[in-house]
């Protein structure tokens, strides 16, 4: 059987999230932040920034998704103490850091318009960032899942570990949310399979 | 596309998809490029939640079902938040910190915290700390903080605001703004403050002044009190008190104008800077022509050699009707842009609280 390392313990590949083994490694690791463990937080945020960064990609411009994820975490570390059950850490994670593109979203509203992504300047193709934009206007579920996929590049088995949802959930998310966003990318004029 | 067809979406080491494997390049290219966690190098205070998870977890793991603990809660938690504010330091690979190791043999400025949770490189600043040379202090749209220079004046960071700290030594202290607003009070003779822009420099002449840089690198600059050079491949800007000056990514700094002008004054001077119809600049400059008041003889001044040889003349009489040439300048000089006949005018501007920053201007003038 493949294994993998997962906080500090070595597990079985593939397992969902609900195996024993995961939920006592993940309880150790949260204990362990909450107690003040550097190398424990170092594990926790290897383990889930990419979901974060995934969840603000879909909401907030990609020059301060960065900077939010790092938020998201120092806000995570600040309130740990607040969660009661390890096994819903992604969940509680991933709600922080939608609450906090939304607090991003309403102080820049307050202040300005928000502007557009800029590609000029940038590296990334202006198709990338079209692209990205029939993402975020997909509905959340479809959404999220899609950006860990797409871009941070986790597999259906990560994402369901990580965010919480079943792994019938994420392949459900993942079929009708290609799905659309290729029928949505093609209205463009955007070439396709056929 | 059938649920069959999903496997590479589920398993990115099944057989690509052609289609999702192109989209997944594209998207790919957004991937975060942060590997580090962030780092807390001052005292942090976790919070005390008396049915939080030190006490609400057995060793397995689960919610713990024993309620008895709970009577010892508060002071648990007491104990263990008093454990905690004593001083918890994040250390790991990151390259820069606010830390002691990170800026020691490092000429740096002292920073603090006004709200939120500023950033000095991946570290957060919590309090005060210290940036040194090449660390970057970020904020977001929540939190600003304030920065010492040196000993001459200091420095507020707005928010969603991105600096860096590119040089400081004796009579010589630079940042480099990329992004977002910053606010500057210095008591320094002129010339030992520069900040540097992606579409302008700005060199603080003794003032109080902010400066502001959008997403696209262009921006703006708001003089308060003294003077502000603003500087760009050759192309200069004086900003007075009460005076502001944009500055364009292609263009560079714009012709100086008083906040007091009207907002069609403002318009027309930004089209005469950036605008790309030569009919309508020339509409605009003949608007501002005639509208510029006595004061504007400031911007009109700063318009001589920024409009073409054919509407030079226009702009030159423009600025003798509301000040009057110096016997010792000829109209030619004028017209040939010769930079001691423009300096005698700028001399008879009436400008008399600027001598101070001309003294410092005047070998720079001269070259």
């Amino acid at each position: 059987m493949e294994h993998v390392l997962e906080f500090g313990r070595v597990l079985p590949a593939g397992d969902s999230l609900t195996t024993p083994a995961r939920t006592a490694a993940l309880a150790e690791t949260i204990r362990a932040v909450a107690a003040g463990d550097e190398e424990a937080f170092a594990r926790l945020y290897a383990g889930y920034s990419r979901m974060v960064h995934a969840i603000l990609l879909g909401r907030v411009p990609r020059r301060d998704v960065d900077d939010l994820v790092q938020d998201v975490f120092i806000s995570a570390y600040t309130r740990i103490r607040e969660l009661r059950d390890p096994a819903a850490f992604g969940g509680w994670i991933a709600t922080i850091a939608r609450n906090r593109a939304t607090d991003y979203l309403r102080r820049w509203r307050e202040q300005v318009e928000l502007p557009d992504e800029l590609p000029g300047g940038d590296p990334i193709e202006a198709e990338t960032f079209a692209l990205l934009e029939i993402v975020r206007k997909l509905p959340d579920a479809y959404r999220e899942t899609l950006l860990m996929r797409l871009v941070e590049g986790m597999s259906g088995n990560e994402i369901a570990e990580r965010s919480g949802l079943t792994p019938a959930s994420v392949r459900v998310n993942l079929h009708r949310g290609m799905k659309l966003l290729r029928e949505r990318w093609a209205d463009q004029g955007r070439p396709q399979r056929t | 596309m059938t649920m069959k067809d999903d496997d590479y979406l589920w398993d990115p080491t099944a057989a690509p998809d052609p289609d999702i494997e192109r989209i997944e390049k594209m998207l790919g290219q957004l991937r975060s490029t942060a590997t580090a966690p962030p780092r807390i190098t001052a005292t942090v205070r976790l919070k005390a939640d008396t049915t939080g998870i030190l006490a609400a977890l057995d060793d397995s793991g689960r919610p713990s079902t024993y309620v008895g603990i709970r009577f010892l809660l508060p002071a648990l938690a007491a104990a263990a938040a008093i454990v905690l504010m004593v001083g918890l330091t994040w250390r790991n690979a990151a390259p820069a910190s606010t830390s002691a190791e990170a800026t020691a043999g490092k000429a740096s400025w002292q920073v603090a915290v006004i709200v939120g949770t500023p950033r000095v490189d991946a570290s957060v600043l919590v309090g005060e700390g210290r940036i040194a040379i090449g660390q970057t202090l970020t904020t977001d749209a929540g939190s600003r903080a304030k920065m010492e220079v040196s000993d001459i004046g200091q420095v507020t960071i707005d928010e969603s605001t991105r600096v860096r700290l590119a040089d400081t030594r004796d009579g010589h202290h630079r940042l480099a703004l990329d992004r977002g607003t910053l606010h500057a009070v210095i008591t320094a003779p002129p010339g030992q403050f520069v900040v540097n822009t992606p579409s302008a420099t700005a060199t603080d002449l003794g003032c109080i002044y902010s400066l502001h840089v959008d997403e696209d690198g262009s921006g703006m600059l708001s003089v308060e009190a003294g003077w502000v050079a603003f500087e760009e491949r050759g192309r200069e800007s004086f900003v007075p008190a009460g005076a502001s000056s944009r500055t364009d990514r292609v263009n560079g700094p714009g012709t100086p104008r008083y906040d007091d002008t009207e907002p069609a004054f403002r318009d027309a001077l930004d089209d005469i800077d950036n605008g790309r119809d030569p009919s309508h600049k020339a509409a605009s400059l003949r608007f501002v022509l005639e509208h510029a008041r006595g004061r504007d003889a400031m911007t009109l001044w700063h318009l001589i050699p920024r409009v073409s040889a054919q509407d030079r003349t226009a702009v030159v009489d423009a600025l003798a009707a509301r000040v009057p040439m110096p016997v010792a300048v000829t109209r030619d000089a004028v017209l040939r842009l010769d930079r001691a006949a423009l300096d005698q005018w700028w001399d008879a501007l009436g400008l008399d609280e600027a001598s101070w920053w001309r003294k410092w201007k005047r070998p720079v003038v001269a070259r």
